[in-house]
């Protein structure tokens, strides 16, 4: 046995020196390790309670990290083979030993558990019903993402309730209702109406969070606007915009997570927390910000070819601005006029509301993502050329509706004709590339 | 290939060749299967560092190299080749080869279906490795293939083409052969010990070897049906299963999946697990600290295995958390208390460190951070923070791939000399250990700071973030360093197996039965078998004397007892 019995003379000196290495390289990593291993400076108050969880068990770890690997190498090192036929104590169990270190563990984990179970319900707890709530139905799609803003809460319908309380003679004018007539579709989203009682209907959304809100009776539900918002920086070299959503600091807000096909995922670093967006469910999660600013955010469940590029940006601004910022957006409430109708001229403010507005179609055209196919100009990249398309509205609108080729469809309650039409029209004032994708409507 | 030698002349030497083949392409000895696996999965080891290569140089600057399909090519066959392809069936490789000789058996109790396994797989694996050959490439979607990315419909943009098709056929075909696999491993424990092997003598590796084919045999079924639903997803027309076009739930995908690849996990660290009890026991010349209470924790780990498959999925909101946290918390109960037996087996032993001992010591300290950092995704809300970045990355592959690999490396450099009779250099084998040792912690320690800082996986580009470029860089570094370490191991293995320094038939001084038997073994691997009164038979014959002794001195071993003779009576 050759190698046994040089290993078994193995000069003592040397294994020092490498275990003292092994020791010194141990506590440099460490070190370094423990002056980085701090979490982003959390800008919620969710993410200050998890982030306090987070030094908790990080003060845990470190402590049962050093005193493990302190055993380790102290047995390692101590106890070298003196000599070949050393013979050591036969020690095959111990229970007292055996019942400290399983049960100092139970312990530890027990107290973490309940710790973090505290910590989970503080995190995820909803706001209460009297609390002035902002609600954004964030929509997630292949490789972008819109924001659309309830007013006053939630809803994207205009839902009226008529004298007769029956709950089946609700009248929708934009959504739709389905039968039973329990739920009515708002967006990507089922609401129930629970009840209706004197001059104030309940409705409660079906999935996750079980809030309910309050809507006069007769009085519309305004439609959610649009409002996402593309900022002129991206912070990857081919994602050059990024889309933005605005939130107040000091409200509870409340994020409405959809998506259009696959998974993704709302992820702030700075909040210390992310949820899924699952198509075909909404789920809900709740942030009260605590410091005005801009903070970096991107899908975090992969979704394919862009997924690195589905980058968005959570601009949180004080309570005052974001109420400015708001209501430069939209009609103050109850004052909203209904959608316009197709051969409507008077509601649209806009004259040209059948050239459609070439300035409002460049931001829809971003805040949808029809960028992230066809380039920043419709010049075209994964999908073909749109940039001056040969193609008239109507088609063009068809294509909205029931793509041909791989391009997702666009439901008219996400993007209603007129926004459609704005969009053609800021496409029709891009020139032509020089190279063309082609596809419909390329020449 | 000894066994080939004997009785052939010269003439026949080109025949010679084609007879060796033959006889390896048509065996059914456990030894000759077992070494089968373990090279053919390392074979495609190499492949999956390859690509780890290739994700790391994309990954080293900001900006992109590769297209965006390239990479999730790339990382999702990774992370499906280094699981399925390369951790469970080297696992399997060494649990065939090593376990019937720990028990004193001939071979396995199906041997012909054992021959199956290992076909089945190696043809399920290179269904999945060739699809990159085919129109759109291999799958995409991810190791954990969560729909509807997998699916045609569904306003997926870009659907993966047939290599995902042949992914999901891939992967039911690896399930078949562990499901056949584990019904071998658990007839043949339960029916062909040898006289005296009683459960309760049954060394650690065998024990691990047990509970891991209970884990296959209980969770693989589940994945091979979520697996036929997804296909049918994809070809059925629709199957509304996962697809949420046709009315599907995607979570039911992932709590399918899940259930089999939670325990998936512990199918892969506890043969690393058995290996490092072993290894340590005889370096140690100790018995293993606390035999009874390692054999209740790799039980109890499997047992709670199987209910906190739901811990992958905390950020899904489709889950009930508190269970889920709780049992996940539990965990790290038996896990500490195996940590701590090991420790123990050292301590006060007559240790030495040749290879096999240090990526056994290797092992621990990995699978320390490994479990110290599965404890901050037990913690749901620091779960909410971490999920989905490359604090997950860095954590999965210090347990159950890195952990894992020292585990069986150790086993490689241990077993070597009895598979080849030969051993592999010790010199080399240092050489392997620190830059691989120095490699992976560099790799993911720097992962774990990443994700912290907000990096989410699976991205081919990254913001241009404070210090995010540098630590990517370092980790590249880490990774071509480890690469290099697996490059001498490789020149290690070939070179030993034909030129190694020759080996005895019990090198280490072992004291479990594979040792009593040549090396390498008779293919009915015992002449004659010794007699079994523990779990170290061949320490008890070895060192008789100074057991007697032992006995002699301390009146029955009221603190010091020895090993296993005592406990049974």
């Amino acid at each position: 046995m050759p190698s046994l019995t040089k290993l078994c003379h193995a000069p003592g000196r040397r294994a020092l020196l490498v275990l003292l290495f092994a020791a010194t390289l141990l506590v440099l990593t460490a070190g370094v390790a423990g002056a980085q291993a701090v979490p982003p400076k959390a800008v919620t108050t969710q993410g200050e309670d998890t982030r306090d969880l987070y030094f908790l068990v990080f003060g845990i770890g470190v402590a049962v990290f050093v005193i493990v690997e302190i055993m380790i190498l102290w047995v390692v090192f101590r106890y070298r083979r003196k000599s070949a036929d050393e013979f050591p104590p036969q020690i095959a169990h111990n229970n007292p030993a055996e019942f400290t270190w399983t049960f100092i563990p139970l312990v530890i984990v027990l107290v973490l558990f309940g710790i973090s179970f505290v910590v989970l319900e503080d995190v995820t707890e909803a706001a209460s019903d009297d609390e002035d709530v902002v609600a954004v139905d964030v929509l997630g799609q292949q490789w972008a993402w819109a924001f659309n803003y309830g007013v006053p809460v939630e809803a994207t319908v205009e839902i009226t309730v008529p004298d007769s309380a029956e709950v089946d003679k609700i009248f929708v004018t934009n959504g739709s209702v389905f039968r039973p007539f329990a739920t009515i579709r708002i967006g990507v989203e089922h609401m129930r109406i629970q009840d209706i009682e004197g001059d104030v209907l309940t409705v409660e959304r079906a999935v996750n969070g079980t809030v309910t809100q309050r809507h006069p009776r007769g009085a519309p539900i305004d439609r959610v606007f649009n409002g996402t918002e593309i900022l002129e920086e991206g912070r990857l070299q081919d994602a050059p915009r990024t889309p933005l959503v605005t939130v107040p600091v000091g409200r509870m807000v409340r994020f409405n997570l959809a998506s259009q096909d696959v998974l993704h995922a709302f992820y702030t670093p700075q909040f210390l927390t992310k949820l899924d967006a699952v198509p075909g469910r909404v789920q809900t999660l709740w942030v009260r910000v605590t410091k005005a600013g801009d903070y970096a955010s991107q899908c975090a469940e992969f979704c394919g070819r862009d997924h690195a590029r589905m980058i968005f940006t959570v601009r949180a601004l004080p309570a005052d601005e974001y109420d400015d910022w708001f209501a430069g957006k939209i009609p103050p409430l109850g004052d909203a006029p209904p959608p316009p109708a197709d051969d409507d001229e008077d509601d649209q403010s806009a004259a040209d509301s059948s050239q459609g507005d070439a300035a409002n179609g460049q931001r829809l055209f971003f805040a949808n993502g029809c960028n992230v196919c066809h380039g920043d100009t419709g010049q075209g990249g994964i999908g073909p050329t749109i940039a001056s398309t040969n193609l008239n509205l109507d088609q063009v609108i068809g294509q909205y509706r029931s793509p041909r080729a791989a391009m997702p469809v666009f439901p008219a309650d996400r993007v209603p004709d007129e926004d459609v039409a704005d969009i053609y029209a800021w496409l029709q004032t891009q020139p032509l590339p020089d190279v063309i994708v082609p596809g419909e409507g390329t020449p | 290939m000894a066994t080939m030698a004997g009785g052939q002349t010269r003439a026949y030497a080109g025949s010679r060749v084609w007879q060796a083949i033959l006889e390896w392409l048509t065996t059914v000895d456990h030894k000759k299967i077992g070494i089968m696996y373990i090279i053919s999965a390392g074979v495609f080891g190499l492949v999956g560092m390859a690509f780890s290569l290739v994700l790391r140089t994309e990954l080293a600057e900001t900006g992109t190299i590769l297209s965006g399909e390239t990479y999730n090519q790339l990382f999702t066959m990774h992370g499906s080749i280094m699981i399925f392809l390369f951790l469970l069936p080297i696992g399997a490789g060494f649990m065939n080869y090593a376990m019937p000789l720990q028990i004193g058996a001939l071979d396995m109790a199906f041997p012909r279906i054992n021959a199956l396994s290992f076909w089945i797989f190696l043809f399920g694996g290179v269904l999945i490795a060739s699809s990159f050959a085919f129109d759109g490439g291999s799958a995409y979607a991810g190791w954990t293939a969560y729909p509807p990315i997998t699916g045609n419909t569904g306003g997926n943009i870009e659907p993966p083409g047939v290599g995902m098709d042949m992914w999901l056929i891939g992967v039911i075909l690896l399930g078949q052969a562990s499901i056949f696999g584990s019904v071998n491993f658990l007839v043949t424990i339960f029916k062909l010990r040898a006289p005296g092997m009683t459960m309760w003598r049954l060394p650690l590796f065998t024990w691990t070897t047990l509970v891991t084919a209970l884990l296959i045999l209980l969770a693989t079924p589940v994945l091979a049906g979520a697996l036929i639903l997804s296909f049918v997803d994809r070809n059925g027309a629709g199957g509304a299963f996962f697809d949420p076009a046709n009315g599907g739930q995607p979570l039911l995908w992932q709590n399918l999946f899940w259930f089999y690849s939670h325990p998936a996990v512990y199918i892969m660290i506890l043969p690393a697990m058995g290996v490092v009890s072993e290894v340590i026991s005889v370096f140690s010349r100790k018995p293993v600290f606390g035999y009874r209470s390692m054999v209740l924790a790799l039980v109890g780990i499997g047992l709670l295995g199987f209910i906190v498959w739901a811990h992958h999925m905390f950020t899904t909101g489709g889950v009930f958390l508190p269970f889920f946290m709780g049992a996940t918390f539990l965990i790290a109960v038996p896990t500490g208390v195996k940590m701590f037996n090991w420790i123990a087996t050292m301590f006060r032993g007559s240790n030495i460190y040749p290879t096999a001992m240090l990526f056994s010591i290797g092992f621990l300290m990995l699978f320390l951070i490994g479990g110290i950092t599965g404890v901050f995704h037990a913690a749901v809300p620091v779960d909410f923070a971490l999920h989905d970045t490359y604090f997950v990355v860095g954590h999965f592959h210090y347990t159950m791939s890195i952990a894992a690999t020292f585990g069986l490396l150790a086993a490689c450099y241990f077993w070597f000399p009895k598979m080849f009779g030969r051993f592999m250099n010790e010199g080399l084998g240092k050489i392997h250990f620190w830059s691989l040792f120095i490699g992976v912690n560099i790799i993911f320690f720097t992962q774990l700071l990443l994700g912290l800082d907000g990096m989410p996986r699976r991205i081919n580009d990254y913001a241009d973030n404070p210090g995010w470029e540098l630590m990517n860089q370092i980790t590249t570094v880490g990774a071509f360093l480890a690469a290099a370490g697996m490059m001498v191991f490789l020149f290690n293995v070939v070179h030993s197996m034909f030129w190694g320094e020759k080996a005895s038939d019990d090198p280490w001084e072992g004291t479990t039965l594979e040792w009593a038997t040549t090396s390498p073994p008779p293919p009915h691997n015992f002449d004659e078998l010794p007699e079994v009164r523990s779990e170290r038979p061949l320490f008890d014959r070895r060192w008789a004397a100074q057991l007697a002794e032992d006995d002699h001195h301390h009146g029955g071993g009221a603190k010091t007892p020895s090993p296993a003779a005592k406990r049974e009576d």
